[in-house]
């Protein structure tokens, strides 16, 4: 359909539909560049409807210089409808002067009549329609959200590091079926020292390395306390890991803290051997660090061990290697090395210092002493022992240069953790 | 200790290179910490484990190297054999005259050999340079020889001017009351009756084993030296050495261990060196040996059995007996067949067959050690209460906590400021808290009785680093002492947090409103909660370091087990706070000790529920608790709950008044109620309420 006047037969009914023509071309005049624009659009989109003849309207179009609310729009174009269809428009009085026309001219008028009739209100629904549209889409647009404005919910706070990573290598242990123990942290000497086989004349023992109670006790310097008290209670045979806070004299530096946190583990049964002490620690430590993780055990000395060994392990960040790759861009700076230009440099690995190897603590096979303080039979019963520091783990694992960090909570530090 | 490549080379062949040497003597065990070229020579710097004192020489990293490359040590690794010192026998009975024990139990041997006629001057170059490879200053001839003697052999030694002694004579003795000495260093050092001296007929003229006195010290114009070779308690230096705070090579030595049957060779060694360097000839020789040590023995029956027992690894019998000997480990066969086995007497670390086992092991390399797992045993098993403190470590970081973790010694100034959780310090005690001898922080002695001040501490760190809006919790033990002779100091695990500030959003930057009182009360709620306990009841309570009106005790099934509050302005003003902040402390252990509550279900309303919020004005201290628990006694059995709406003061209540709204369920299992009974049953509470606690609802 088209509101061409030439589709009409008769001067009147092509007056009415030119005289609508122009009211539709002043009220889309009103209309902005933008509002133009996405009546075009909506007019596209409905053009089955309704044919305005489209370069009619898009060349030589005026724009209204500002944009009518949307209430405007509506009342003007529901006024259109009043001016062009109500009972005093044009097409009414056509309407009714169709009875007044000959027998011949009736139909052939009737026809256009009812064809501009059909013509004006299918425009005018579209028009209010447009308005309409108009009216939601401006809702959602002043209903925009930025969507990237952080959630609502309350802050996060974080477990600290250490916990992190107990809990981390409880679980592995647990699943290796060793069970977990603490026990006293102010010891007598005789758990602390005597029953660990540590000579009366040996450094430790010495208040310069161990903190005491005036009333005599000591702070456990190892956590090597709650196997004594593990086998005593449990007997054999026995698979414990005794994480816990240890204390020594050490004033707090970069590197040393008078407080901090071990872990052992302790195997007590028939036919244990040092290779079994080796299997399970590289095991845990592929468990922690990745199937490709080796052990290096060195001999060594402890008084609660014999054979003794400290173990290290191959560096977690350089595999071993000693150095890491860092991507040099040719102009200086970072960026993707897929992409820019510059060279593949290596530099020195920081956890292990470029040897490759991370030494983490000591281990080796249960003390005969050890085992007879608690009534274990040496000969028959064989066991191994190892442990380490969490903190100087964490420091490694999570590049912390400050090891007193790990006492002063500190937000900024605590919330680096997860 | 610095260890020469050169040097070992003079002792022991080597096909070996530098690098790979060192490598050698770390798998075994002697870990080669850093190489350094020293000139033509490298120099090891090896980490020795404090059972290894017998290393603490090139003769012992040689001894090592003779295991390692299979080599003998030559017959004699300088030949001077024209100048070899021929042992000059002295008669025993003259000894006393010329060296007297009077410690044998302190000094068990004790040899002097008199050298005549020496000209003290600067060492020759060569001995010079050895000395500065290894970090070592010359001084002069004498000197320098003592000390090489000492670095090749492992025998610390003492020259006294022989003409400086009193009676030209030595006394081993303990100091006597009142006695002091200048020392080497040039300190004036006061003994006492602990410590062993040597002594001229007067005075002592050297702390025994530690250092020499100044006085009778070798200098330019010496002509006669007496060289003292001796072997000391181990304890006793040590506890001279510590006593005066002066550790030495020699006391370094001694307090690990020498080697008594190695007295005389060092004598010699020095006394040829000092001959041929200094000139001289050599005179008395004496040997006092009262106390001779028992070298240690040790049984196997199967050596190579005890090996494979503990390591796994399979190494023969006549590789064990290699490794053994050739470390001085000396083996007899027995009748029985079992092997004695001797230690050498420069080894005080062989007693067992275990220590066999690891001499043979580390040989044979821990890299030859499989790696197995033990056997299938049984399932893990976590802590008892782990499940639980998991829980509550979650809960409160979901809610915004971040877990602290701080010393468990704190300042004494906090004693008395803060009322720890009930029932761990006991105050009949006169001395309540745990204290230490000493700390390494400043007035840190106490070990805490309450988790309180680490977490404030934490607070201000956080304050200083423009960190306003805080919540910090912390698990872990608090201390005192108990009663009882000899009972060991209580130990707790309780659980502790503080707060300031105000509540965060994640990623926004700005605090949504203050925190208060409620927020810490709300994760003490939170915490108890996810150990299982959500009802737990907080009271009206008076706690020293709270704030009075704000502080609650917090109570499960009627037993109290901490508190919660706001911090109180004395100890606030301390800190410099200037936001207000609130703190919790519960007794953790006592907590998980209690049974939870199993879960009973009700079944479902069949029936609906009338509600009637009901807004009374109360004065202060009618608490909605009070106002629940009158409506409870009130015993209306329709009346299924009564619960909180809302607070208010200020406008349109009177002053010291709040307008308090409670939401009033009513609802029957029978029947559907009728607006007539509900009625009537509200009107019967409101009245009950009225008449016991005055309360009336707001006009």
């Amino acid at each position: 359909m088209n509101i061409e006047t030439e589709s009409f037969t008769f001067d009147d009914v092509k007056a009415e539909a030119k005289e609508y023509q122009r009211w539709v071309a002043e009220t889309l005049d009103t209309l902005t560049r933008p509002a133009f624009e996405r009546f075009m659009h909506f007019y596209l989109d409905h053009a089955s409807v309704l044919d305005f003849g489209e370069e009619r309207l898009s060349s030589g179009h005026i724009f209204g210089g500002t944009e009518p609310s949307q209430n405007e729009w509506i009342d003007r174009i529901e006024a259109g409808r009043v001016r062009f269809t109500g009972r005093k428009s044009g097409i009414a009085k056509l309407k009714s002067k169709v009875g007044q026309l000959s027998l011949e001219e009736r139909p052939l008028f009737g026809e256009d009549v009812r064809k501009l009739g059909k013509l004006l209100d299918y425009s005018l629904e579209f028009l209010i329609n447009f308005a309409r549209n108009e009216v939601v889409e401006n809702e959602t647009e002043r209903n925009r959200l930025d969507v990237t404005l952080p959630g609502r919910r309350p802050r996060t706070g974080h477990l600290h590091p250490i916990t992190i990573l107990r809990q981390k290598i409880e679980d592995i242990f647990v699943s290796m079926g060793y069970a977990i123990e603490d026990d006293r942290e102010i010891e007598t000497d005789y758990y602390n020292f005597d029953a660990l086989n540590i000579p009366e004349n040996h450094p430790a023992r010495e208040s310069q390395d161990t903190f005491y109670t005036t009333e005599g006790f000591a702070l456990r310097s190892q956590t090597s306390t709650v196997q004594i008290r593990a086998m005593e209670r449990r007997g054999v045979p026995i698979r414990i890991i005794a994480p816990g806070k240890v204390f020594r004299r050490d004033t707090p530096d970069m590197t040393h803290v008078p407080m901090f946190h071990q872990i052992e583990g302790l195997c007590v049964d028939k036919g244990i051997t040092m290779a079994h002490l080796k299997g399970t620690v590289t095991e845990w430590l592929k468990r922690l660090f990745g199937d490709d993780t080796v052990t290096r055990f060195r001999p060594s000395y402890f008084p609660f061990t014999e054979p003794s060994a400290e173990f290290d392990f191959s560096c977690f960040k350089c595999h071993g290697t000693g150095t890491v790759g860092s991507w040099q861009k040719a102009g200086g700076g970072q960026d993707d090395p897929q992409t820019a230009a510059g060279t593949q440099q290596t530099e020195r690995c920081r956890p292990c210092k470029g040897s490759g190897w991370i030494e983490l603590g000591g281990s080796g096979m249960v003390h005969p002493n050890v085992l007879k303080g608690v009534g274990i039979d040496p000969q028959a019963y064989s066991g191994f022992a190892f442990g380490f520091g969490l903190e100087r783990m964490a420091a490694l694992m999570f590049n912390i240069d400050d090891i007193r960090h790990m006492f002063e909570n500190d937000v900024r530090f605590l919330e680096q953790f997860r | 200790m610095n260890i020469s490549y050169n040097w070992l080379k003079d002792l022991i062949n080597i096909e070996l290179s530098a690098d790979e040497t060192a490598a050698a003597l770390t798998r075994v065990g002697l870990a080669v910490e850093g190489i350094h070229a020293f000139g033509d020579d490298k120099v090891f710097d090896i980490d020795l484990t404090s059972n290894r004192p017998d290393c603490l020489s090139h003769l012992g990293v040689a001894r090592e190297l003779r295991v390692i490359t299979g080599n003998a040590f030559p017959a004699k690794p300088r030949s001077r054999e024209e100048d070899a010192a021929e042992a000059v026998p002295f008669p025993s009975l003259l000894a006393p005259d010329v060296v007297k024990i009077e410690d044998p139990d302190l000094c068990y041997r004790f040899t002097a050999r008199i050298i005549r006629g020496v000209k003290i001057g600067p060492s020759p170059e060569w001995l010079v340079k050895r000395l500065e490879s290894v970090g070592e200053r010359s001084i002069n001839n004498v000197a320098d020889i003592t000390n090489y003697v000492m670095l090749e052999l492992g025998q610390p030694m003492h020259a006294f001017d022989l003409d400086k002694l009193a009676e030209k004579r030595i006394v081993v003795r303990r100091a006597k009351p009142g006695e002091g000495i200048t020392t080497l260093d040039e300190v004036e050092r006061k003994l006492d009756e602990s410590m062993l001296t040597i002594c001229d007929a007067e005075k002592p003229v050297a702390v025994g084993g530690v250092m020499g006195g100044l006085e009778s010290s070798i200098t330019e114009s010496t002509v006669n030296v007496l060289l003292e070779v001796a072997y000391f308690d181990r304890s006793s230096i040590r506890h001279t050495s510590r006593k005066l705070g002066l550790a030495t090579e020699a006391s370094y030595r001694f307090e690990r261990g020498v080697d008594i049957e190695n007295l005389s060779r060092a004598s010699d060694r020095a006394a040829e060196l000092i001959v041929e360097l200094a000139g001289g000839r050599l005179d008395d020789f004496v040997d006092v040996y009262p106390n001779r040590l028992t070298a240690p023995v040790v049984v196997s029956n199967d050596i190579s059995r005890a090996v494979r027992r503990l390591t796994g690894l399979d190494v023969p019998v006549n590789e064990c007996l290699r490794i053994l000997t050739g470390l001085g480990i000396t083996s007899e066969k027995q009748d029985d067949s079992s092997l004695r086995f001797t230690s050498p007497t420069w080894r005080h670390d062989i007693a067992i067959e275990e220590d066999l086992v690891e001499e043979v092991a580390r040989h044979a390399g821990y890299e030859n050690i499989a790696n197995e797992l033990p056997p299938a045993f049984e399932a893990g098993e976590y802590q008892a209460s782990e499940a639980r403190k998991k829980l509550l470590r979650q809960k409160l970081a979901d809610i915004g906590f971040d877990e602290a973790i701080s010393y468990s010694f704190i300042d004494t100034k906090f004693d008395g400021q803060y009322e720890p959780v009930p029932g761990i310090v006991d105050e009949k005690l006169d001395d309540k808290f745990v204290t230490l001898r000493d700390s390494v922080i400043e007035a840190a002695v106490r070990m805490r009785p309450t988790l309180l001040p680490g977490l404030l501490d934490s607070i201000r760190f956080n304050l200083n680093h423009q960190r306003r809006d805080l919540k910090l919790f912390e698990i872990g033990k608090i201390f005192a002492n108990s009663a009882g002779e000899n009972s060991m100091p209580a130990e707790r695990e309780v659980f502790g947090l503080a707060i300031t500030g105000g509540e965060l959003l994640q990623k926004h930057l700005e605090p949504v409103r203050a925190l208060d009182f409620y927020d810490a009360k709300g994760a003490v709620e939170a915490a108890l909660e996810a150990v299982g306990f959500p009802s737990a009841e907080f009271r009206v309570s008076e706690i020293d370091h709270l704030r009075l009106g704000q502080s609650a005790g917090v109570y499960i099934d009627g037993g109290l087990v901490g508190s919660v509050g706001r911090l109180n302005e004395a100890i606030s003003a301390s800190y410099k706070f200037r936001a207000p902040v609130f703190v919790a402390e519960i007794d953790l252990e006592a907590v998980l000790a209690r049974n939870t509550a199993g879960v009973f279900y009700h079944p479902l309303p069949k029936y609906p529920s009338v509600v009637r919020d009901v807004s009374f004005i109360v004065g202060r201290d009618t608490t909605f608790d009070t106002v629940r628990d009158a409506v409870v006694d009130q015993g209306s059995d329709i009346c299924r709950n009564i619960g909180f709406v809302d607070v208010f003061e200020g406008k349109g209540v009177a002053d010291g008044k709040r307008s308090l709204t409670v939401r009033f369920e009513y609802r029957s299992d029978e029947r559907t109620l009728v607006e007539d009974e509900v009625a009537d049953a509200h009107g019967r509470i409101l009245e009950t309420l009225g008449n016991t606690l005055g309360i009336v609802p707001r006009g």
